[in-house]
């Protein structure tokens, strides 16, 4: 019963670029439901191991896990290491929400377009569909009315927030967000964590990169502390955010805090 | 006949530069190989060497006979896939990863990324080489006129020399060429104007 509630099982993940260990011998568990949040210094490999968890980067050795099913490859009971091809991979893809520091919405797409663009090309949804699922996901996000504009001619805070629509409409089981305030302008910050905290409140299961703690301590259920490619420390917000253990956790936030 | 060599050759050497460019950018050697060899070899010989090459070599090595019009399409169809691999190679890696890798992120296989998102990304960045390279190809166009086939400049010749005016036919000639390479050029930035609305 237990395993049925694991959304995200992160088992002895190693991951090297040419020499450099970025992760080591990672282990983690996300819940159902559960909002966790990574936090750590550039190169402490936070958002190496987000982009390995729907599989943008491979890993070298261990295994990854969502809602019970291996993700890019696995192990299999002979010993051998066994991958997905890329029709089963890109099934499990489109059920991983990602959304980028940079937005990287489609510049060639409108709005409209940009939402649709996944569930007619990989889900087949025949367009009429799809055009409604996108209308009903752009609202969510408050931006209906800017369906017919080119992202460009949005504000970060709104394509940040597209971005989000376009990930939901795959009723995804998981969402990843890596830094997604980090290349917003101060004031547009708002916006997009007030989007982030609602699908939080509706169940959504979330694993968030960000550094901001404000958010962290209100939406977070864990707050994850990587440094050097390990998870150092984790714990409630509260236990972390106010009596972290380890004195790298110590130094960290009380640069960013 | 000068534009219906100039067109068909275009289009052949946008679906052999499509796939040059492709497999060039390609890991595995295999692909990467024969692409590198084919426009080294297409782009450093002369176009007029290449054209009287094919018209006159093929047929004697591989008992390939064709008329001098096949011959001469295939010939700038080549030289032109040779240039226009370099074009989709650059226009293709200069397209945003970000937006790749979103689109990879989303469940799109390699081929879907490739069609709907890196492919309309590249082209509006390799818009302007394209249109350069339509009209070096109208303009090589001409060369075709040493096989004797019947293109604006092998007609101006025989006009030329039944009716001994020279200036005056050359001249109308080189207006013509002029005239047909303006159009295209006009084409190419209204199309781009469009292309680029986005932006």
């Amino acid at each position: 019963m237990k395993e049925k509630e694991l959304m995200v099982k992160v088992e002895k993940v190693n991951k090297f670029y040419k020499k450099l260990h970025v992760l080591r011998d990672i282990d983690l568990e996300v819940h159902k439901g559960e909002v966790v949040v990574l936090i750590g210094s550039s190169g402490s490999g936070k958002t190496t191991l987000l982009r390995c968890i729907n599989h943008l980067e491979t890993i070298d050795s261990g295994c990854i896990y969502v809602d019970g099913e291996p993700i890019g490859c696995w192990v299999d009971e002979n010993g051998v290491t066994r991958r997905d091809p890329e029709r089963i991979l890109n099934q499990k893809r489109s059920r991983i929400g990602m959304v980028f520091q940079r937005f990287n919405l489609f510049a060639h797409m409108t709005v409209l377009e940009n939402v649709m663009l996944a569930l007619t090309t990989v889900q087949k949804t025949p367009k009429e569909k799809a055009k409604e699922i996108a209308i009903q996901q752009l609202r969510h996000v408050g931006l209906e009315n800017k369906m017919a504009a080119y992202p460009s001619r949005l504000s970060g805070g709104q394509q940040q927030r597209v971005a989000i629509a376009r990930s939901l409409a795959m009723e995804p089981k998981l969402m990843l967000f890596d830094e997604p305030t980090s290349a917003l302008d101060p004031e547009l910050v708002g916006e997009v964590l007030e989007t982030m905290t609602n699908l939080a409140r509706e169940g959504m299961t979330m694993i968030v990169v960000t550094h901001e703690m404000g958010f962290a301590r209100e939406v977070g259920k864990r707050i994850l502390f990587l440094h050097d490619g390990v998870i150092l420390e984790e714990g409630t917000p509260e236990e972390m955010l106010n009596r972290p253990k380890t004195e790298r956790a110590k130094a960290f936030l009380s640069k960013v805090l | 006949m000068t534009l219906e060599i100039t067109a068909i050759a275009l289009a052949i050497g946008l679906f052999i530069g499509l796939i040059a460019g492709l497999c060039k950018m390609s890991k595995s050697k295999a692909f990467s190989t024969p692409a590198i060899f084919y426009v080294e070899l297409f782009r450093n010989t002369p176009e007029l060497v290449q054209l009287i090459w094919i018209y006159y070599c093929l047929p004697i090595l591989f008992g390939l006979q064709m008329v001098a019009i096949t011959s001469c399409i295939l010939a700038l169809g080549l030289n032109a896939g040779g240039y226009l691999a370099e074009v989709f190679r650059a226009g293709i890696q200069a397209v945003d990863k970000g937006q790749i890798e979103a689109a990879r992120a989303l469940g799109l296989s390699h081929y879907q990324t490739l069609q709907k998102i890196t492919l309309p990304l590249a082209i509006r960045t390799m818009l302007p080489p394209f249109v350069n390279q339509s009209i070096a190809l109208l303009k090589n166009s001409s060369l075709v006129s040493v096989l004797g086939v019947a293109d604006l400049t092998y007609r101006a010749q025989t006009v030329s020399t039944m009716t001994f005016r020279p200036i005056e036919v050359f001249t109308a000639a080189a207006v013509l060429y002029f005239i047909l390479c303006t159009i295209l050029s006009y084409v190419a930035r209204f199309s781009e104007k469009r292309l680029v609305a986005y932006r």
